[in-house]
């Protein structure tokens, strides 16, 4: 809190709308740089469309690889959103506000990115939209409830409308911003979006209860996505170390470290992309980097749950999963790889004030937690798929192809794309949240010391 | 008889509130006057008449909708096309729940969305008296008014030390 | 003048709570005699249970539910004050003692189980080693660590309470009267408020908090799953510890709002305990009973699509056997009942509905309590044990309790509430120093035309 500097409405819309309203040196290199990678991938994944499946390195028994890896993943990140802004909202803390839009931002854009994973995944997508919607009713085919692959949809479906509209209703004002600062084309274009805002109290009112309203309603919809997608695994009785009961809490639990930590990266990235130190601000690293450490030992403890409890039961194919998954090469490596990206060496950091404050330590340990994070998902899919079941009369091992590979990078840069595409037209830090946090904190001088104040409206 | 409205700008939340009671003095009704601000303030800051909303039926009927709505595509589609799988009923109730409840959640979050945007009065293209350097932190106090009050208005204005008065 | 008013608030305060532990209220002590005739009464009672010896293991199927019963209710109430203070909520202040007061029940809960630790069968039975998470451990295991956690953990409670306590025994020391005054004396041990002394203090209750937190979740742990889970044979369910834990959560709100109640209308408390406090456990107490549907769907619905016979038979014993009445019970007042209160935001700012609730969580999590832990007494038989799963002509018929196990029960608690009363003729039930605290950092403040509370924060 002392980090703070009283800065007036004029100067935050100067630096918080430096990039909407001219276009930053770097930014042109920055989108052609990935534009290339966004643009060779369409066409990697269009050259698989044509030659079909073959040329991944799914094969019988593993048909769920990579791209269903990099599908959990993504939807793990777009927990990220609701994380910071719902439950930071409801619990008033005053430092989410910086974050709020950047996170929401990335809760929609990966969740797009992780809709194209099962629509690739499934070799021939025109195929899977028959599936989820027979638009032509008159053969009577209707998809099947009982089906976890029908769920996803919707829910993911559902995740996408719900941050999308969250993500415009709290642009609003903003917008309104934008209106009056712009000339031309981009006039109509704010203010068409902007609904001819005013910031009347009414509006104003409104805005705050429809904060608090939408992240209570989004809350359960964001426990439900991750959870949907954890039971598209563990209603499976047949892949051992798939039929878990802890698996729903386990994988939202695991999606918010992941999420919350790639808000950490994106932070790091905006503070020293657009210099915005006045409003990024080392506490707000330490304050999240605070609630990661008891995320991710909550995520570490379910871990630990799923582990004991699949030897639990003694039966000797369980038994071996895991002495396939924890013992043996190479998964073994990937399994420390996993342990020490995911908790050891980041929670080792942050339970020190100094690293948790420090931007640099920040960005790298955050990074760390989502390799080993996109790893824990590989390790639960893939070995469990590998070994030999019954009635399986082939087993090999699964090594994902170049065209695999090079689909997990362009979607790395698909979101960075969009993420600064968006950054060029709207502000990615909410400029009346940053103002109102001027307007509701103050300091107070108790004998010779200065506390922060917060203001609250009374009930 | 045409209504019009003007704007008066001030520096600071207090002049602001010293407007509106002035305007209150010189006999301008509560729903006459609107404060506009490039931030929130706590309610009741300029002495302000406290809006009302109903925002909270919205997400309500909005469930409602949706949670009809879903029972009715899971159990038709369902007998529609009655196709056994997994040995589990065609009307897997435990199934139906999780599609029960996210077409009731997506129900209840647009009606919301609906309803904030209803409820805050917008879209309204036509601004009316506004000026752009609100959202850079001046106060603005607004009067929609009958003609010949506008000069009633903005004496009370530049009384408050209004930086500078508009009409529309 | 203003100086004056404060000290002349600040001391009143002082007296004002260091008063309650001496004023009792009306029928204090018939309600003391009362409840000391029950405890003795249930104190017999266990005698009768060790009496009829340990080897009928189903006849220790509802002690099990008691202890279980008290140790999610008392134990989990120090959490209350614990969470919030770390995450430096300001709304706590006036209920920390409250909520920290119930360690001292931990002293019956842990001296309870003593006989049912040497009721639990062994780990290995017949010459065969029972499932368990003790995979290779030695036999007797689960019962010394968990006699060694739950006597770990009742003195983790009291070492936090003593902490958090020796500002107002020093209080009592230079205010209070007769022995209140010797002991605020030696206890106190010179605690004159100097800035290394306060400093000490928070850290120490930030430390014993966190401690007292890792230790209850182990408690949780070993309880639910060597006195319940693995007393079933087939019964692998890696999320029940953690919703033990979290139904534990639920009920210890659920008993901190019930002593908030009772604090303000027998001890006058009404100046010091007000509608902020019981509005934010009331959101946590929504927060926890939309988590157990979730924690008990999440495993459900595994079960449900789990095609192996230990599977159906989870269902069939725990859910939708002889016990189904108790089960719906549970549902419906730890769940149903209690949300549908709970949503709407006038309830949650009523204090006579929000202990209706309270009371109504309570019996849902006892009725829970008696299906879970008899289900599994009465299940467990030497020659069961081993197989894969319980056959259904095993399945145990419906048990009412016997006559010894309700006095047993009604003793038990009474014990507890009588030995929670006792302590508030020591402590104050209101902490003397965090009233101070409030009253330096909270206050109402004139904006403009409007008042806001404006809350300090310092760091």
């Amino acid at each position: 809190m002392q980090q703070r500097r009283k800065l007036d409405q004029k100067q935050i819309n100067q630096e918080l709308l430096s990039g909407n309203l001219k276009t930053p040196k770097w930014y042109i290199p920055t989108m052609l740089f990935l534009g290339f990678f966004v643009v060779t991938g369409f066409a990697t994944i269009l050259y698989m469309f044509n030659k079909g499946l073959g040329v991944t390195g799914l094969s019988r028994p593993v048909y769920w690889g990579l791209f269903i890896t990099t599908f959990v993943f993504w939807v793990g990140i777009s927990h990220a959103g609701i994380m910071i802004s719902a439950i930071l909202r409801l619990t008033q803390a005053e430092w989410r506000r910086p974050v709020t839009r950047a996170a929401e931002l990335l809760t929609v854009f990966s969740l797009l990115t992780a809709l194209f994973f099962p629509l690739m995944h499934a070799g021939r997508p025109w195929r899977i939209v028959y599936w989820l919607m027979p638009y032509d009713f008159a053969r009577g085919i209707w998809p099947n409830v009982r089906s976890p692959l029908f769920w996803d949809p919707i829910a993911i479906g559902t995740y996408l409308t719900g941050s999308t509209l969250f993500l415009y209703i709290a642009l609003i004002p903003d917008l309104a911003v934008l209106r009056d600062r712009t000339t031309g084309w981009q006039k109509v274009f704010y203010t068409i979006l902007a609904l001819g805002w005013r910031g009347n109290p009414r509006q104003w009112l409104l805005q705050a209860v429809a904060g608090i309203l939408l992240s209570a309603l989004m809350l359960p919809i964001f426990v439900s996505v991750h959870s949907i997608v954890s039971w598209d695994f563990a209603i499976t009785p047949s892949v051992e170390g798939w039929h878990s009961t802890i698996f729903a809490p386990y994988f939202v639990i695991g999606a918010v470290h992941s999420g919350v930590s790639a808000v950490v990266t994106m932070m790091a990235l905006m503070r020293w992309l657009w210099k915005w130190n006045n409003h990024i601000r080392p506490e707000h690293f330490d304050a999240l980097a605070r609630l990661l450490i008891v995320v991710a030992t909550a995520w570490l403890g379910c871990t630990f749950l799923e582990l004991i409890f699949s030897v639990y039961g003694r039966e000797a194919p369980e038994i071996a999963l895991r002495e396939l998954m924890i013992f043996t090469w190479p998964w073994n490596l990937l399994f420390i790889i996993f342990l020490l990206t995911g908790y050891i060496i980041p929670v080792g950091f942050w339970i020190f004030k100094k690293a948790r404050n420090n931007i640099v330590i920040m960005f790298w340990t955050s990074i760390l937690v989502n390799v080993g994070m996109w790893l824990e998902r590989f390790l639960i899919i893939v070995p469990g798929l590998a070994r030999k079941q019954p009635f399986t009369f082939t087993w090999e091992a699964y090594t994902p192809s170049l065209v695999e590979w090079y689909i997990l990078v362009w979607s790395f840069a698909w979101v960075s794309f969009l993420m600064l595409l968006f950054a060029r037209f709207f502000p990615l830090i909410p400029l009346f949240e940053t103002k109102e946090s001027q307007v509701f904190t103050s300091e107070t001088k108790i004998g010779r010391a200065t506390v922060p104040v917060i203001y609250r409206e009374e009930d | 008889m045409s209504k019009k409205s003007i704007l008066g700008l001030f520096d600071t939340p207090d002049q602001g509130a010293d407007a509106l009671d002035g305007l209150h003095n010189a006999g301008f009704e509560s729903h006459e006057c609107d404060v506009l601000t490039g931030t929130p303030y706590p309610e009741g800051t300029f002495g302000e008449h406290v809006p009302q909303h109903r925002l909270f039926r919205f997400p309500l009927f909005g469930a409602i909708i949706g949670l009809t709505l879903s029972i009715f595509i899971t159990t038709a589609t369902q007998i529609a096309y009655p196709l056994v799988t997994g040995g589990k009923p065609i009307l897997s109730i435990f199934a139906m729940l999780i599609i029960m409840y996210e077409m009731t959640m997506l129900s209840a979050v647009v009606t919301t969305v609906v309803g904030i945007i209803f409820e805050s009065r917008l879209p309204k293209f036509n601004l009316g008296a506004y000026d752009t350097r609100i959202t850079e932190g001046l106060i603005g106090v607004v009067v929609n008014c009958e003609e010949k009050d506008l000069s009633k208005a903005k004496k009370v204005f530049t009384d408050s030390g209004a930086l500078d008065t508009k009409e529309a | 003048m203003a100086q004056e008013t404060n000290s002349a608030k600040y001391s009143k305060a002082t007296l004002d709570l260091i008063n309650t532990t001496m004023i009792a209220p009306k029928k204090m002590k018939l309600i003391i005699m009362i409840l000391s005739i029950l405890s003795i009464l249930g104190i017999i009672g266990i005698v009768l249970k060790i009496l009829n010896g340990f080897e009928d293991k189903s006849a220790w199927g509802y002690y099990a539910a008691t202890i279980s019963f008290l140790l999610t209710t008392a134990a989990a109430a120090p959490m209350v004050a614990i969470a919030p203070t770390i995450a430096k909520a300001d709304w706590v202040r006036p209920i920390t003692r409250i909520a920290s007061l119930f360690s001292v029940v931990g002293i019956v809960t842990a001296l309870a189980s003593i006989p049912l630790i040497f009721a639990l069968p062994p780990l290995i039975v017949d010459e065969t080693r029972r499932r368990s998470i003790w995979f290779e451990a030695t036999n007797y295991s689960p019962h010394v660590w968990f006699a060694l956690s739950i006597f770990g953990l009742t003195l983790c409670g009291l070492g936090l309470l003593y902490s958090s306590s020796i500002p107002d025994l020093a209080a009592m020391r230079d205010h209070g009267t007769g022995w209140r005054k010797k002991m605020g004396k030696s206890l106190s041990r010179g605690f004159i408020g100097t800035d290394s002394q306060w400093k000490s203090l928070q850290m120490r209750i930030g430390m014993m908090g966190t401690f007292y937190f890792l230790m209850l979740m182990f408690v949780n742990f070993l309880f639910s799953i060597d006195f319940a889970l693995s007393l079933v044979a087939g019964w692998k369910d890696a999320i029940f510890p953690m919703y033990h834990a979290m139904t534990s959560l639920q009920s210890g709100i659920a008993i901190c709002i019930l002593a908030m109640f009772f604090a303000r209308k027998y001890w006058g408390m009404e100046n010091y305990i007000k509608v902020p406090q019981f509005w934010a456990l009331s959101k946590l107490q929504l927060a926890t009973t939309v988590l157990w549907f979730y924690f008990f769907y999440s495993a459900f619905i595994v079960f449900w699509y789990g095609r192996s016979a230990s599977d159906q038979m989870v269902i069939n014993l725990l859910i939708i056997g002889p016990y189904l009445p108790v089960f719906l019970g549970a549902f419906f007042l730890e769940f149903f009942v209690p949300w549908w209160i709970l949503v709407w935001n006038r309830v949650r700012k009523s204090i006579p509905s929000l202990a209706v609730v309270a009371c109504l969580v309570l019996i849902g999590v006892l009725l829970d309590r008696i299906r879970i832990f008899v289900i599994s007494w009465s299940t467990y038989s030497n020659e069961v044990i081993h197989k894969k799963f319980v056959p259904e002509q095993d399945f145990p018929q419906f048990m009412y309790p016997s006559v010894a196990d309700i006095i047993v029960f009604i003793g038990l608690v009474s014990l507890s509430t009588l030995i929670f009363i006792l302590s508030t003729r020591i402590l104050p039930l209101v902490s003397v120093w965090e009233t101070h605290q409030s009253l330096l950092l909270t206050k109402v403040v004139k904006y403009v035309r409007t008042d806001v509370i404006a809350i300090g924060k310092p760091d």
